[in-house]
């Protein structure tokens, strides 16, 4: 007879990880920093990031918060959801390609109790984009990754403006 | 020119002369034998005596002249495959049938009544000694072939003396013809008589007929019997006992031409002139099938990698892509901070970090995309099966990510490592998970897909592959690993065939069985490299690498 044996999920990306881990991706509010944007004048609003890429996260974050936005980080679409902190948000950049709920569904969800929130969507999937008409209800921009930085925070600064 | 050898041997395994009939042909030969002898027991029996048959004039050139056709069709085909096996035992044969079917010109010229009253060459008993040397010169043909077998492999021919060779051949047999045409009409009056008169045998029959034919044929029969070894052997031995049943059917009850018998002989001899023709058709129609089966089979597996290929490359460029993006990102960020009135240094010089090790992630994923692929096909190693799971999944990662897919893993920890090639190893988990990938795609969540590996016997590890998608039907689980089938519109992650094939190069099996409640699961063995050390713990008796009972049947 074999002895009960010792079974453990293991990470499928062990050398990644590592990478990944080093400078932690925090999660939450992250304190704006107070200078001067040279083109964008986010003037403290929330834009809410979701990506299952760790890396992705913290690279937006970065971006964002260059440009004086309040950024929000959540690895998936539940964890948006659940945390409660939805109404607060005033923009949200989401990747399509997630397991569990995807970029659509979530758009779906959020627009389902804010219906006014600009959603910009972000993708791995070039090819994503050419189905795009019957999924994309909000009439959301789509970015194909890797994206120019510029163009998405003036996207983000064109869907804030014009809901004001 | 051992190229050339290995060619011949090879087309061996394929023709009719060379490969060894199965149990439905000795089954089929023993029937037919067996129908032909109780065919002429009821003749012998009197079944044709209430009969009265007559003279018909038609019947000789339409039997002759089908005869005719028969033979040289059996003939040409034997010289075409000889040709390319280049064997002597098959000229041999094909010279007898060539025999048989010039022998029928004279034959047909002396026969008295065909084309004049009498016969236009010849005297009376030129068609009856034709007809000796007819039916006893094939079967010493054949005894020649039987005889020449054993020396065929190592006495091949080039292919310029082939064509030589086939030359020589039919110029002999054209002699040997005309020679026994000259014996038979210009010595006639010499030679002893058979006939009475035109129609009725003489006394002599069964000495000067009968008796030759029956020896020569019972001596070729025992010839073959003895050498038996193909397919062609087999039917040749129907046709030598044909001949020699028509010898006393020729005869009894009633010795003359015309007679129920000897139109029965005719239907008998056209019976043995075709038997080999049509397994010769037979196995050219079979052998034709399963070339275009093979050739079907393989372009379905050259696409099916070709899907699956770009399917690996899709992923991979969408690996490239994630930390490809996250540098673009960064150093667009840390561009910004830089170019503010006041540059925040702190921010920039933490953005470059940051792409510094976006960049060591991309060159992560190129080193292990080189080492997968870098792997000789030959060469096996020894390694940890969770690294080939990992080395695996990183190459279909973004198609986990594309199709909105749960990955799970399970691992024993302290699995020992196993034997193989890991390249091929790991297009086999590759396969089967982007065959899992796309059972589930079109099928609404859960989407899991689970991959697992676990000790199975004291030398083994299991690896199973599971999906939540549409399952097999239990109508084609028997099918799946057949090259020709398939059960998709674009047959895109094919390769199960080329799976099992390369599992059972490793000495493991590959199966499917349901998952609970849907999808399917594909487990395979794989031989470790020594026991795991659970079980040489558990098991202190068991030697490392001994051999406890390696049958597993999965299904």
């Amino acid at each position: 007879m074999l002895p009960p044996l010792k079974v453990e999920r293991y990470n499928i990306f062990p050398l990644l990880t590592a990478w990944y881990r080093s400078p932690r991706v925090k999660c939450g509010i992250s304190a704006p920093d107070g200078k001067n944007s040279m083109t964008h004048h986010a003037s403290g609003q929330t834009v809410a990031v979701v990506d299952d890429d760790p890396a992705i996260l913290r690279s937006l974050e970065c971006l964002l918060e260059s440009a004086d936005y309040r950024v929000r980080l959540f690895a998936s679409g539940a964890e948006l959801i659940n945390s409660g902190c939805l109404a607060e948000v005033d923009c949200l950049v989401s990747d399509i390609e997630m397991p569990g709920m995807d970029g659509f569904a979530l758009l779906r969800q959020v627009h389902a109790s804010r219906p006014e929130l600009p959603v910009l969507l972000i993708t791995g999937y070039p090819e994503t984009i050419k189905r795009l008409p019957a999924d994309n209800q909000g009439g959301s921009r789509v970015f194909a990754k890797p994206f120019r930085g510029p163009e998405l925070l003036t996207a983000i600064s064109d869907a804030l403006r014009s809901i004001q | 020119m051992p190229t050339s050898y290995a060619v011949v041997h090879e087309e061996q395994h394929f023709f009719p002369s060379a490969v060894s009939p199965g149990p439905a042909q000795k089954r089929l030969a023993l029937v037919v034998v067996l129908g032909l002898l109780v065919v002429f027991v009821l003749i012998s029996a009197g079944l044709l005596s209430g009969i009265k048959t007559k003279r018909i004039d038609a019947f000789l050139p339409a039997y002759l002249a089908s005869m005719f056709v028969c033979d040289s069709m059996t003939a040409i085909l034997l010289f075409v495959q000889f040709s390319i096996l280049r064997l002597r035992s098959t000229l041999v044969i094909a010279s007898a049938y060539l025999f048989t079917a010039l022998i029928l010109a004279p034959y047909i010229l002396a026969f008295p009544g065909v084309f004049a009253p009498s016969g236009v060459i010849g005297g009376l008993q030129t068609a009856a000694w034709l007809y000796v040397l007819w039916h006893c010169g094939f079967p010493l043909f054949v005894i020649a072939y039987a005889a020449s077998k054993d020396r065929a492999p190592t006495k091949r021919l080039s292919r310029r003396t082939t064509l030589v060779a086939i030359a020589q051949s039919i110029v002999l047999t054209v002699a040997l013809v005309l020679s026994a045409t000259f014996v038979a009409t210009v010595d006639e009056a010499s030679l002893p008589h058979i006939m009475l008169d035109q129609l009725r045998f003489g006394p002599q029959w069964p000495y000067l007929v009968g008796a030759p034919i029956a020896s020569a044929s019972v001596a070729a029969l025992t010839v073959l019997w003895l050498k038996r070894r193909s397919m062609l052997d087999l039917w040749l031995m129907v046709v030598m006992v044909i001949y020699l049943i028509e010898v006393p059917l020729s005869y009894y009850p009633v010795p003359m031409r015309f007679s129920g018998g000897w139109y029965a002989v005719r239907v008998f001899g056209f019976l043995s002139s075709s038997l080999v023709l049509v397994v010769l058709l037979y196995e050219i129609q079979t052998l034709y099938a399963r070339l275009l089966g093979a050739v079907l089979a393989q372009r379905r597996e050259r696409e099916a990698r070709l899907m699956t290929g770009d399917a690996v490359a899709a992923s991979i460029a969408h690996e490239m892509r994630q930390p490809l993006t996250a540098m673009v990102t960064t150093a667009d960020a840390g561009l910004r901070f830089l170019d503010r009135q006041t540059p925040n240094l702190e921010r920039a010089k933490q953005a470059f970090k940051n792409i510094a090790s976006d960049g060591h992630r991309a060159g992560a994923v190129v080193a292990t995309i080189r080492a997968n692929f870098r792997t000789d096909v030959r060469e096996r190693t020894s390694f940890d099966v969770n690294e080939l799971i990992q080395e695996a999944v990183v190459l279909v990662n973004g198609e986990f990510q594309k199709h909105r897919i749960l990955f799970r893993a399970e691992s024993i920890a302290q699995l020992s490592p196993v034997t193989g090639n890991r390249l091929q190893l790991q297009q086999v988990l590759v396969n089967l998970m982007m065959n899992a990938i796309e059972a589930m795609a079109t099928k609404d969540e859960p989407r899991i897909l689970s991959v697992k590996c676990e000790a199975s016997e004291h030398d083994r590890v299991t690896v199973s592959v599971a999906d939540t998608g549409t399952g097999i039907r239990t109508a084609d689980v028997d099918q799946i690993f057949n090259p020709l089938f398939t059960t998709k519109s674009d047959g895109m992650g094919m390769g199960l065939s080329i799976c099992r094939a390369i599992i059972e190069a490793h000495e493991g099996q590959l199966w499917v069985t349901p998952n609970r409640p849907h999808g399917a699961v594909f487990q395979f063995t794989l031989h470790t490299s020594h026991p795991t050390s659970a079980e040489m713990i558990s098991l202190p008796g068991v030697e490392c690498g001994s051999t406890v009972s390696r049958e597993h049947q999965p299904f």
